[in-house]
């Protein structure tokens, strides 16, 4: 928005966008390459028995409607321009969820040769949820833990992460990066 | 039908076309059958109703073998009756059964990108599951496919 | 106005299908006139993949193909290589894999039911079917400890037992679960409104199915007798049968009754090995290499047949892994039968074969002036649900 507004106002309406953003974030779930395991997880938060609407959470089909993008699976060649322009369709400001283990490294799909990486290798990366699926109390605490760090409850820096970053190799430095650069 | 009386159906429908048969295991039958022999072999099964063409398999034998493998799987309950089609690895190329079965369009195209066979009258020869941007002449099933090669290339 | 002519693509993307595929539909006002497909945003080269991994590794990669039906791609696998080392698993174990593989279609058919009920605009039978497909998923992760990819298989057997405590748990979720199944087979067999959705939609004739080599519940939804487990019994299918389910309509309705119907022979069966749960090992010794053979491995899906072919050369791993899923052939038939329909009943159409692949979201509408608006599949299935109230 180009609107010009003197500072009280702008920051009045900032702390007005947080608010409303962070009670009701609009996700939108993209596959770049999923075995689908995590993707019928992420469908199983919107069922009845996890319910993720209870956090104002909503899952839309379009990212020009979403704040926060929810990935899963490795990025394969195909799929990489595809997953970047979602990206950029979606409005500022915006956060990446990276649910999965091959959305976190490639998981057990690295080195094969339609296979790019991570998700972070091609978009930023906020919050991270490990796991061959991650259970969907996992997937919803991923959300509700990188809410808690938008609204300025978790200062630590860095991206969310689900789990214990040492207990978890994928989440470990690679030695070898991917020849992917986006 | 029981799988024998199956398999025997169909030795003595390709009976004209096999030049070699054997049987790998209980209730299979590898036909070895001439790429210019294929679309009259399968016609034979297909017109007999004898099962469906379940999937075609590309096999590399390898550079210094030189040769290509496809292999058109065909089953009847349950016997599988092989075509086996051998072609050379230069300039490979097998006639299309599109004209006796017309959903056969995926596999083929498959066997395209994933082995660099030609298959001849195939109305659709658009890639199937590799990328657009995947450079020519690289065919990642092959055995002496390597990343190097396509990231020599500029597939990255 | 004359007629124009639409290109439609849809795909690759969508929250509520899981997997991304991209069709064009060529359509003249609202009838759909020619399709075609582009697949491979979820392309990996496990093929590949399997040639340079070592058989116990392979069985890792081949489970995490697809995460909805995973079990049936680890046992065909394992079965197969099993054949090539010419071991063959312990009866429990064959038992406990066919357990597993009739829960996982329990859990797929209803996870069917509830997406193809999303596409109908019908959100009330998506989260009814959703939340009792939870006790299914309960009961997995009781035997296997995971929800998903459940590596119940290991070469030569499985990795977890089934004791009588598990059993009775088993058997207290079958209760419920068949008794919402018969709930289901009513909403899908006499719902006015979700009838016309599927009563005549999507027709296609014994002829047809036949001749495109379609598999699975899409096979037995137009009269083809055609299950693998009927056909080539593998595991304990011979001595503990399934009844072949066959509807003869062809159309989504049919395709709707075969899945549901076929629920309550996977809870028979399911008692029925329980009850009869052969003693001994979980486990027999795999050797790690394996003498150059071939071996050609068929398992029935949820979505139909799965075709393995495995080719071993004395090392340990494999010399060619060939994989031909139960979508593929079954894809070929949606873009026949979406031939001659209405737009609107495009994503019904789709959701019908239970594509093991995500459609989705975008769909540009390009007038004959060059002039394209984009619209998403949200739309696409609203403007379903819109043109049929």
């Amino acid at each position: 928005m180009t609107l010009k507004l003197d500072q009280t106002w702008q920051a009045a309406l900032d702390k007005l966008r947080t608010w409303a953003r962070i009670n009701s974030p609009w996700a939108i779930h993209f596959n770049s390459g999923s075995c689908n395991g995590c993707d019928i997880e992420i469908l199983a938060t919107l069922t009845p028995r996890y319910d993720v609407e209870r956090f104002g959470i909503k899952l839309r089909g379009s990212p020009r409607h979403a704040d926060v993008l929810i990935c899963t699976g490795p990025v394969t060649r195909q799929a990489r321009d595809r997953l970047v322009r979602i990206y950029e369709q979606m409005p500022e400001p915006k956060f990446v969820i990276a649910v999965g283990s091959c959305a976190l490294s490639g998981g057990a799909f690295r080195g094969c040769y339609n296979i790019m990486g991570g998700i972070d290798q091609v978009i930023p990366v906020d919050a991270y949820v490990p796991g061959c699926p991650p259970r969907p109390e996992a997937i919803i605490d991923g959300v509700v833990k990188l809410l808690a760090k938008l609204q300025g409850h978790d200062t630590s820096p860095g991206p969310v992460v689900i789990g214990e970053p040492d207990a978890n190799p994928a989440l470990a430095p690679q030695p070898e990066q991917e020849e992917a650069s986006a | 039908m029981s799988t024998e009386t199956c398999l025997q159906t169909a030795a003595s429908l390709l009976a004209a076309w096999a030049q070699e048969t054997t049987g790998p295991e209980p209730g299979r039958a590898d036909v070895v059958i001439a790429s210019g022999d294929l679309i009259a072999a399968a016609g034979a099964l297909i017109d007999a109703r004898w099962g469906y063409l379940t999937a075609i398999t590309g096999l590399d034998l390898g550079p210094d073998d030189g040769r290509l493998e496809v292999l058109y799987h065909f089953a009847c309950g349950a016997a599988i009756v092989t075509f086996r089609v051998r072609v050379p690895r230069e300039g490979a190329a097998v006639p299309s059964l599109v004209s006796v079965i017309p959903s056969v369009s995926f596999y083929e195209r498959e066997l395209m990108e994933m082995f660099g066979v030609t298959v001849e009258g195939t109305p659709n020869t658009d890639k199937l599951f590799l990328p657009e941007d995947w450079p020519d002449g690289v065919y990642p099933l092959r055995k002496d496919f390597s990343m190097e090669q396509l990231n020599g290339q500029g597939g990255g | 106005m004359p007629t124009e002519k639409f290109v439609i693509p849809i795909g690759p993307q969508h929250p509520a299908l899981k997997e991304p595929g991209h069709f064009e539909f060529n359509v003249d006002g609202e009838v759909v006139k020619a399709a075609s497909v582009r697949l491979g945003y979820v392309h990996r080269g496990i093929e590949k993949g399997c040639e340079t991994r070592n058989y116990v590794q392979a069985a890792y990669l081949v489970e995490r193909i697809c995460g909805i039906c995973s079990h049936v791609h680890a046992t065909a696998f394992s079965l197969g290589v099993e054949r090539l080392a010419d071991v063959e698993a312990p009866p429990r174990a064959q038992a406990i894999r066919q357990i597993v593989a009739e829960l996982e279609r329990i859990h797929s058919h209803l996870l069917w039911v509830g997406v193809a009920a999303h596409e109908a605009g019908f959100d009330t039978l998506f989260m009814y079917s959703w939340r009792d497909r939870e006790t299914v998923m309960n009961l997995l992760e009781g035997i296997t400890g995971n929800r998903v990819n459940y590596s119940a298989n290991v070469l030569g057997g499985v990795k977890c037992d089934i004791g009588p405590e598990q059993a009775e748990v088993i058997l207290e979720g079958l209760r419920f679960l068949e008794e919402r199944t018969r709930h289901y087979l009513e909403v899908v067999s006499t719902d006015a409104v979700f009838l016309r959705r599927t009563r005549g939609i999507g027709v296609m004739t014994r002829d047809d199915a036949e001749r495109l080599g379609v598999v699975g519940p899409t096979a037995r939804a137009s009269g083809v007798p055609r299950d693998v487990r009927v056909d080539a019994p593998y595991l304990l299918y011979r001595e503990h049968p399934v009844e072949l389910i066959v509807e003869q309509a062809g159309d989504l309705e049919a395709r709707f009754k075969v899945r549901v119907r076929e629920l309550f022979e996977s809870f028979r069966v399911i008692r029925e090995l329980l009850a009869a749960l052969p003693d001994g090992d979980l486990t027999t010794r795999m050797p790690r290499r394996i003498k150059p053979a071939e071996t050609v491995s068929r398992i029935e899906a949820p979505r139909g047949e799965l075709f393995y072919f495995i080719k071993s050369n004395g090392s340990d791993t494999a010399e060619r892994v060939k994989v031909r899923t139960p979508t593929l052939p079954n894809m070929a038939s949606v873009v026949v039968t979406a031939v001659g329909h209405q737009l609107a009943d495009v994503p019904m159409i789709l959701a019908g074969i239970d594509p093991c692949f995500s459609c989705n979201d975008r769909m540009a509408v390009v007038r004959q002036g060059g002039e394209a608006e984009v619209w998403t599949w949200e739309r696409l299935r609203q403007y379903g649900i819109e043109h049929y109230r």
